[in-house]
């Protein structure tokens, strides 16, 4: 059963379209990603879901019932704020609390409850504290729990780890998933991070100037992106802009590179953007290269810019021919041969590793 | 030998020693006022006096002249500033909800009276009421220290609002509090230093006040700085600086009281750029 659904909500403020005829269904029990960039429409999304703007066109549904005319406290909205919006004058109690006893639950059922929610986000023992005595990740906590407490029927976090470093991100990201899995609870992340909404979300929904433009799993999203856009913007990516179709399976670059690719546009007389995921590349040294290469395999040689070892990881920047560079990223696995700058490489990457995509400036031949 | 160092150093210097100048001169009157209260002569004589007496302050707890301008000061101050707290605490309230081009505007007009001269505060409000509402003197004083004090209550309960993130209501909205309840539970104690703050400027620059009162009393009812100057004028002795060393022993008291309560630095806004 959905438990949200946006119909054709469009929102407008004074000329700029924030919103642009946005559809939407969430089944019970799923946390879904609302990805985008600042701007997009994803935050005013969130705000007329919990009911502090309303759309001017269009119809929000929770479990069935049109929240159109309802005011924010008429809603059983769960929503974590950006800022965490902690009450300062009251303790962590009177801040979980703070929902149960505004929306009628009897009194003596009140402090197990509190007790059940700062169990669930393990922080036991901090009832008495004041949020200015919380570290960051205490505090989005405590937020946590307090949106959580009066069992609402979809929960909506507003950039929850953005406030973080990255370690505590991490920690924070798993037990985060761990906390809504237990309760069951629907859920919408809304973020600009993409590591945030791959790594959060069961389905990540990708927006862009007020419109959904992808919907998919993480997987989907980041393998088979639906446009240009999307393949940029989520994840890192390598791009050979303006390139043109030739003979079958085959494209040229705007340098003169050769590249073969496995997907094909359905109509090939328009121009294309190719794309190849940093992680795909494989460099290796020119002499190796040549007994590589074959129909499925594109190999184009270069030469090393820069090398950051980044810990896990290693980025190599390669100069190719004419302007184009490429990144690759190897892991850093002990016993690869290491790469300075100047060196000669081939950069390696199958044909099924190229996304193509149209390429909207190109004119039609 | 002109270098940085040598240069910062005359600068630190001239720095203190400015700072110092200030204070001597911003404290000496208040310390010459204190010693000349307890002067056991009769006539003002130079500084310093040559023996202390406390003779001044019981000619001034005894004068009923001075006394019944004391309570009337007092019953004043305090209904002017419970006055002007409300109308200043629902006026900055109003005014933080306002879209940004009115904002300024409805703000600029509460803040008009500062920038009039109390004598013609006093002035026009005394014409006023004579030509359209005749009153007793007493709320004829009442609405001319609203006046002069309503546009400190709204300016302080201003900063302090400013200060309150509007997440905040939302969240409170969220939860399943109502607009009002959002008000009694988030927006008013959270903005009960601002509040509290105006409503010592008010206190203040209500027992201080001299033109507009000065307009507004008549010969059986007014204030005590009025008081002071008629009798300053018409017998001129040290009753003043006994007064004057009282006014100031309150304003200490004040502090005390409002440190306890309220953390002084909180009322002066230090903690306003805390996120």
């Amino acid at each position: 059963m959905n438990i949200l659904e946006l119909i054709d909500v469009s929102k407008n403020f004074g000329g700029f379209t924030a919103v642009d005829s946005v559809s939407l269904e969430i089944e019970k029990g799923r946390v879904i990603s609302l990805l985008g960039p600042s701007g997009c429409g994803k935050t005013t999304t969130l705000r007329i879901i919990a009911g502090f703007t309303s759309p001017d066109v269009g119809t929000v549904r929770i479990s069935g019932n049109d929240v159109g005319r309802l005011k924010p406290y008429e809603r059983n909205v769960g929503l974590l704020f950006q800022d965490y919006a902690l009450f300062p004058h009251m303790t962590v109690t009177q801040n979980v609390a703070y929902g149960l006893r505004h929306r009628r639950t009897p009194a003596s059922a009140i402090p197990s409850r509190v007790k059940q929610m700062l169990s669930l986000v393990r922080l036991d023992g901090m009832e008495a504290r004041y949020p200015h005595q919380l570290s960051g990740g205490q505090q989005q906590r405590v937020a946590l729990a307090r949106a959580l407490a009066t069992d609402p029927q979809i929960i909506l976090l507003d950039e929850p780890l953005s406030a973080l470093d990255a370690k505590l991100r991490l920690e924070l990201r798993i037990e985060l998933k761990e906390i809504l899995r237990s309760v069951g609870a629907t859920t919408i992340v809304v973020t600009h991070d993409q590591e945030e909404a791959l790594s959060l979300g069961d389905e990540v929904v990708v927006m862009r100037a007020g419109k959904i433009v992808q919907r998919g799993t993480p997987t989907q999203v980041y393998e088979a992106p639906a446009d240009k856009f999307v393949a940029e913007f989520v994840g890192r990516s390598n791009w050979f802009l303006g390139s043109r179709p030739k003979g079958l399976g085959s494209y040229v670059t705007g340098d003169g590179l050769e590249i073969r690719a496995a997907s094909e546009l359905p109509n090939r007389q328009i121009g294309a953007d190719l794309c190849v995921r940093p992680e795909n590349i494989e460099l290796v040294d020119n002499a190796t290269a040549k007994t590589a290469v074959d129909r499925e395999r594109n190999a184009l040689s270069g030469i090393v810019l820069d090398v950051a070892p980044l810990g896990a990881d290693v980025h190599v920047v390669v100069q190719l021919a004419g302007k184009t560079r490429l990144l690759a990223v190897r892991k850093n696995v002990r016993g690869t041969p290491g790469l300075v700058p100047g060196q000669p490489v081939c950069a390696l990457f199958s044909a099924s590793d190229v996304l193509v995509f149209h390429d909207q400036n190109a004119e039609v031949r | 030998m002109i270098t940085k160092r040598n240069t910062d150093a005359l600068l630190a210097f001239f720095v203190a020693a400015v700072i110092a100048i200030t204070a001597v001169f911003l404290l000496f009157p208040v310390i010459v006022t204190a010693f000349i209260a307890f002067d056991a002569r009769e006539y003002i004589g130079p500084f310093p006096p040559t023996a202390l007496s406390p003779k001044w302050f019981g000619r001034l707890f005894h004068d009923p002249y001075l006394w019944s301008g004391f309570k009337t000061s007092v019953l004043l101050a305090i209904a002017a500033t419970i006055l002007a707290a409300a109308i200043g605490a629902l006026g900055a309230l109003g005014i933080s909800r306002m879209s940004p081009q009115w904002r300024d505007l409805v703000t600029t007009t509460f803040l008009s009276p500062l920038v009039l001269p109390g004598v013609i505060v006093g002035f026009a409000l005394l014409m006023f009421f004579s030509a359209f509402i005749p009153l007793p003197v007493l709320p004829k004083l009442i609405a001319g220290h609203l006046v002069i004090t309503i546009p400190y209550t709204i300016r302080m309960t201003l900063i302090g609002l400013t200060g309150i993130k509007e997440t905040l209501r939302e969240a409170a909205l969220n939860l399943g509090a109502n607009e009002r309840q959002a008000f009694f539970t988030i927006t008013l104690p959270l903005a009960k230093n601002g509040i509290a703050a105006g409503a010592i400027f008010a206190f203040a620059f209500s027992m201080d006040d001299v033109a507009t009162s000065l307009f507004l009393s008549d010969f059986n009812t007014y204030t005590f700085p009025v008081a002071l100057i008629s009798l300053m004028r018409s017998k001129f002795d040290l009753t003043i600086a006994a007064a004057a060393v009282v006014l100031m022993a309150l304003t200490v008291v004040l502090l005390f009281v409002l440190d306890r309560v309220l953390g002084l630095e909180r009322v002066i806004g230090q903690d306003l750029y805390r996120a």
